[in-house]
């Protein structure tokens, strides 16, 4: 059976972590800022998605800090996220390709 | 109690819907994300956050359920599941069978008394009430335990199964004659559901269900004891980019 299909959420989290490693509220700005606003990550989303990532070896914590009493943890890519990552958006690229040449081929979208 | 303490104190009260292990590893670092996306002053945590809060907490308990176990682990917790109701359905045909289960003890011991035969027939309706709710209880507590993965709960399912066979045996040896036809019908279907599950969860397919559970990602026995309350801390590792907006 072939791999499932990565939700948005999920790959804009990787895509987030792919320039380096970043905060819970460092994600949600960083993916809304990506996504230009069309994305809009909520804590419980987030942690649910981080958690399922980390178990899934896909994300790990890079280093914790305490800031004002309170936790800062940072999570980065791992290498098998990096490559998730790298199949997903090569599949998201391909079927693209393939609908952006379709439309050439009919003469763009009808009107 | 200011606004932002009062906000936190809401955000808490939320998050006490995850599962502990959860909470243990994330809330703090929620808590942070909750209060800086929260908006100055205020006081209640937004409908949107609530919504998501409470959904994402579902999903945490449910999903060892949503990322289904091997097969035989799967069906062996439907048999459980099975049993429980079957335990339950042993009650109602106790107390619906009462009469039968009292002509049977009248054919076998003609002697009796009416009296005995009363007691006799009490005695076991009062233990089949007590004793069938708490198995059934057990066999709910056992499908939670085996779903998770949880090692003892295979051990548990084999000592549940004992006492169902030495039961089931016993009755047999007392020639059945304290138990309804209905009675008896529904013991060897609870001791045929034990036996199908016993093999499920030890079939070879089941081990990766069970082993090595607590090791792994989620584990995080690396965790630093962290200076806490405290100034900033910096755990090694290489520096990130990321900066707190």
């Amino acid at each position: 059976m072939g791999k499932r299909t990565m939700q948005e959420a999920t790959f804009m989290i990787l895509t987030a972590l792919a320039s380096g490693s970043q905060h819970g509220y460092g994600i949600i700005t960083d993916v809304t800022g990506i996504s230009d606003g069309r994305v809009r990550l909520r804590a419980g989303t987030l942690y649910t998605a981080l958690d399922r990532l980390r178990g899934d070896g896909l994300i790990e914590v890079d280093r914790e800090e305490i800031v004002d009493s309170r936790l800062r943890r940072y999570y980065r890519l791992t290498p098998a996220g990096g490559e998730r990552l790298a199949e997903e958006a090569a599949r998201l690229q391909a079927n693209a390709h393939v609908a952006m040449s379709r439309l050439d081929l009919s003469g763009g979208l009808a009107t | 109690m200011t606004d932002a303490a009062r906000l936190e104190r809401r955000y808490r009260r939320l998050l006490a819907f995850y599962p502990a292990a959860f909470r243990r590893e994330h809330e703090e670092e929620m808590l942070v994300v909750l209060m800086a996306c929260a908006r100055n002053g205020r006081r209640r945590p937004g409908l949107a956050d609530c919504a998501d809060l409470i959904r994402n907490a579902i999903w945490m308990r449910l999903r060892p359920w949503a990322q289904r176990p091997a097969p035989s682990v799967f069906w062996a917790v439907g048999l459980m599941i099975l049993g429980a109701v079957l335990e339950l359905a042993a009650v109602v045909s106790v107390v619906a069978t009462q009469d039968s289960l009292r002509a049977a003890i009248v054919r076998h011991f003609p002697h009796f008394t009416v009296g005995h035969v009363h007691q006799v027939v009490y005695a076991h309706v009062v233990a089949v009430e007590i004793g069938a709710p708490i198995a059934a209880a057990v066999c709910l507590l056992m499908a939670w335990a085996n779903g998770r993965g949880y090692g003892w709960a295979r051990g548990l399912v084999l000592g549940f199964f004992a006492l169902t066979s030495i039961s089931l045996l016993s009755a047999f040896a007392q020639h059945a004659e304290t138990y309804a036809p209905v009675d008896l019908i529904v013991g060897c279907a609870l001791w045929l559901v034990g036996l199908v599950t016993v093999v499920l969860i030890l079939s070879p397919r089941s081990e990766q269900h069970y082993d090595h559970r607590t090791p792994g990602p989620r584990a995080h026995k690396n965790r630093t004891a962290a200076p806490w309350p405290g100034h900033e801390h910096v755990w090694p590792a290489d520096t990130g980019s990321a900066s707190w907006n």
